[in-house]
């Protein structure tokens, strides 16, 4: 009755449904830690540094969607997200096409050099950002300038993201572009377009799907940021307003944190149901970013 | 001739070349920045301390270990993904997908969760073993993130073998195991070890799921880039800045070997 | 074929978890992230005393502490970095027999410091409240060192000020030393045990012996230990003659005789010494030609030494 190829399928299905249950039991089974039990409330009476937000934090996932808090911290990521993004895909995509197409000396060691940045510890990368920016000839030149980049949002974020996810952008755009074959363009300048409107209009379009692709690996890769963040900007939420500048108020990202940090530093304080709610946030954002590049049917782009 | 003068709208490639350029200093000047920091006699002396290649040796085998468990559910997992057509396929793929998609201190977050919940904490107090506190817990998250990571590597590597092979095989009367072991594996091995790689690389890389519940006993659980944000804590910038240089030593060197290995039969 | 990896599999699952069924003993220590160094220590000694014991440490900030403990029902032995968070422990009912008078091996004393050369001028409390200084606070709710934050410049009566000057929140104590010692702030307030650990990079200032205060480091053994005979060896070990040194060489304070008023601050100069060892130990490690005596810097001998090594911290 079982033929040997509902054998052989049966074989690789188990291990894709192990797979498949792991991740789900993880995330399904810690649900219940959103609920309040008795105990966190008796914790949180305990101390007294908690007085103007007990009645908030004592209800099903420390009542997150009412808590001014995780608003503004929901607008910074996706603000300094986007910004990223932006930055990204203007210096990216170029240098995807230079490492693709043309013949620069030591393109191996520069393609080594990118990869490896992919796998080191993120946060390893904050403090290398933190030793280069707070010592020696850049630390004067901040002085000198008046502001410093660590532990700021403007432009301390915006650097910390910019150097993980450039080059997680920059790998899918240049496998995209050797896909692509070189032949079409040159057919195209030997018919008279200069370099700059054959790329324009022929590889840009062949490559849509691609370069899509290669953004939104870019914006999650931002998003699921934590290391890198957390060492070189640190929090915000506790520091008086008037530290802040008119337009960051403006765009309501003041006293506000990064989401994954937020998560962390809710969970460290004993506000477990609150980091949880964010984190499952932070969950569903990321799961619908990953269904959205199955469906566009992304071939081979990895984080 | 890339620059010559008498093409038009050469600023294109000036362009790409520059930028690329700029990126690749800007990097370059990040990672040497630590070792114009450190100088040269404290590269002597933290290189030729024993507690450095303890740390060293810990990631290795750890890595090693979880990165094989994850190969081996990985591979048949990433064959399923790729080649059988089932309802709901991208909601599973997304699914498994989703550790990785994550940031790393979350996942030690919900792992927190799971190990104080059946059926780890009955396995836990049953047989009177700490699971989540030693190396075991140390393995279980880099597992978790390393699994999901090898599924997605494999899935590629078996989208790029045409399905042809197999039919042709099986229509010369091999079984589906032998055409299998004996057909898909050979042809995908170049993208096997290649992905082997760099799995191990990222399972070393891999230690914010280590920050909230596996604690941090000096020479068992405190992997290179774990023992990195502890010396932070500890204000050892020292230390913290030789240990630096060991791990872009150790991703540098696993993403060369990977290009030689691997060569043009990987998705990167 | 599939029988046979499945062997394989089955064999080296069984070798992995073999080692579980060894016959040490594996305790688990909570403990705050600046008990670090000196716990490390006295785990080796006791270790070697001990063959069959083992000790794993789970370092965290304060303020999770109780989070972790209610939810994992796991640990043996718990020494947070304040007196307040074992007491909240023992209302909960965590913590069995602890004796308020006796099981506090080591005291802490609060101390201001700058990163090096003192680039704002800090002198004394008061200065914290000048406009344009870079101050890094503690987050109250997470660390222990909030709350003295708090508790400090309200007694001088300069907490607003000093919080429109606050730069840096940080959620646990290492994050502000770092702070300092990466000239991120020009000055904050710390443990006199976690300044030792940066004497390359900061200079340090003693404060006032009206605002200085002193913290109570305790230890207790949780109620859901798994081996209590153990863990109590070891808090005996912790509390005597041998483990209250072993503290006293990582600048923490062992005379348990120094008068606190209600809220913890000094009312006496016994700690004066202390503070003056501190400052000496700051300026032998930079300057590599005064001497390492016991009258110049008291028992920071090896903290100094350590530090002198090499340029950049380490051991």
């Amino acid at each position: 009755m079982f033929g040997e190829r509902t054998l052989y399928k049966l074989f690789f299905y188990s291990f894709a449904v192990l797979m498949f249950s792991y991740s789900a039991y993880l995330f399904v089974s810690n649900i219940d830690q959103l609920s309040v039990n008795r105990e966190a409330v008796e914790t949180r009476e305990l101390t007294d540094v908690w007085d103007d937000e007990r009645t908030v934090m004592n209800e099903f996932a420390g009542g997150f969607w009412k808590d001014a808090y995780f608003w503004k911290s929901l607008n910074l990521t996706l603000i300094i997200t986007l910004i990223t993004t932006l930055i990204v895909s203007l210096a990216g995509i170029p240098t995807a096409y230079a490492l693709s197409r043309y013949k620069i000396p030591g393109k191996a060691i520069i393609e080594i050099l990118f990869s490896s940045i992919m796998v080191l510890p993120a946060s390893s990368v904050g403090l290398c950002l933190i030793v280069a920016l707070n010592h020696g000839p850049l630390f004067e030149l901040q002085k000198w300038m008046g502001f410093r980049f660590a532990h700021s949002i403007f432009p301390g974020m915006i650097i910390a993201s910019i150097v993980l996810s450039f080059v997680f952008g920059v790998s899918a755009w240049k496998a995209t572009f050797s896909s692509i074959n070189p032949r079409f363009e040159t057919v195209a300048r030997s018919l008279g377009s200069s370099r700059w409107r054959a790329f324009r209009t022929i590889t840009l379009p062949m490559s849509k799907g691609g370069l899509a692709a290669g953004i939104i690996l870019a914006w999650t890769r931002t998003m699921a940021e934590f290391g890198a963040v957390l060492f070189f900007c640190g929090t915000f939420a506790e520091l008086p307003a008037s530290r802040f500048s008119d337009l960051v108020k403006f765009l309501k990202i003041d006293q506000a944190d990064w989401l994954s940090v937020a998560v962390w530093s809710q969970i460290e304080y004993g506000n477990v149901e609150y980091g949880f709610a964010l984190a499952y946030v932070l969950v569903i954002i990321g799961g619908f970013s990953v269904y959205l590049m199955h469906r566009i049917g992304a071939k081979g782009y990895i984080w | 001739m890339i620059f010559s003068i008498r093409s038009r709208g050469t600023w294109w490639p000036a362009l790409c070349i520059i930028t690329t350029l700029t990126a690749v200093s800007l990097y370059f000047l990040l990672i040497a920045g630590n070792w114009l920091y450190l100088g040269w006699d404290d590269t002597t002396y933290f290189f030729t301390n024993p507690r450095m290649w303890q740390r060293f040796w810990l990631t290795v085998w750890t890595s090693t270990v979880s990165s094989s468990i994850a190969m081996i559910v990985g591979i048949p997992t990433g064959y399923a993904l790729s080649r059988f057509q089932f309802p709901c396929r991208h909601f599973f793929a997304s699914v498994i997908d989703l550790p990785i998609v994550v940031s790393p201190a979350i996942i030690g977050a919900f792992l927190f969760g799971i190990t104080t919940r059946f059926p780890f904490d009955w396995i836990s107090d049953y047989y009177g073993i700490y699971i989540g506190r030693n190396v075991y817990g140390v393995l279980l998250v880099q597992f978790t993130v390393t699994a999901a990571f090898c599924a997605r590597l494999m899935k590629a590597s078996f989208d790029m073998i045409p399905p042809r092979f197999e039919t042709v095989s099986r229509s010369l009367g091999a079984s589906n195991f032998r055409t299998f072991f004996k057909v898909v594996l050979p042809m995908a091995k170049n993208g096997i070890l290649a992905s082997m790689i760099v799995v191990w690389a990222r399972a070393a890389a891999e230690w914010e799921g280590l920050m909230l519940f596996v604690g941090a006993t000096e020479g068992k659980t405190d992997i290179m880039p774990f023992a990195i944000y502890l010396d932070w804590n500890g204000g050892m910038m020292g230390w913290v800045t030789s240990m630096t240089i060991v791990c872009i030593l150790m991703a540098l060197t696993a993403m060369s070997a990977m290009r030689i290995i691997g060569g043009k039969s990987h998705v990167w | 074929m599939i029988t046979k990896s499945l062997q394989y599999l089955l064999i080296s699952f069984l070798l992995l978890t073999s080692s579980a069924y060894c016959s040490d003993k594996e305790m688990l220590f909570h403990a705050g992230v600046g008990q670090r160094s000196s716990l490390n220590e006295i785990k080796t000694v006791f270790e070697k005393r001990n063959p069959d014991i083992k000790v794993n440490f789970s370092y965290k900030g304060s303020g999770y502490f109780i989070a972790d403990i209610t939810r994992s029902r796991q640990g043996d032995l718990f020494m947070p970095g304040e007196e307040f968070y074992l007491l909240q422990a023992v209302e909960r009912g965590f913590v069995n027999n602890y004796n308020p008078e006796t099981d506090i091996p080591a005291y802490f004393v609060t101390v201001i410091i700058t990163p090096k050369g003192n680039p704002a001028n800090i002198k004394s409390i008061k200065d914290f409240a000048r406009p344009g200084v870079r101050i890094g606070l503690g987050n109250p709710r997470s660390c222990a060192i909030g709350i003295w934050h708090q508790k400090t410049f309200k007694k001088a009566g300069i907490w607003d000020k000093v919080k429109e000057n606050a730069v840096l929140s940080a959620k646990c104590i290492p994050e502000l030393g770092n702070a300092a010692q990466h000239n991120a702030i020009d000055a904050t307030i710390v443990w006199s045990t976690t300044a030792v650990l940066y004497l390359r990079d900061v200079d340090i200032v003693p404060i006032e012996q009206e605002y200085r205060g002193i913290i109570r480091l305790p230890v207790g053994v949780l109620k859901f230990a798994r081996h209590n005979k153990e863990a109590e060896k070891l808090k005996q070990f912790i509390l005597s003659e041998e483990g209250r040194t072993i503290f006293h060489k990582h600048a923490y304070t062992i005379d348990p005789t120094i008068a606190t008023d209600k809220d913890g601050f000094c009312l006496d100069n016994k700690t004066d010494k202390d503070m003056e060892y501190l400052v000496n130990a700051a300026k032998a490690v930079k300057d590599s030609s005064l001497p390492l005596t016991d009258k110049f810097i008291g028992s920071l001998t090896g903290e100094v030494e350590r530090q002198r090594k090499t340029i950049r911290a380490g051991n």
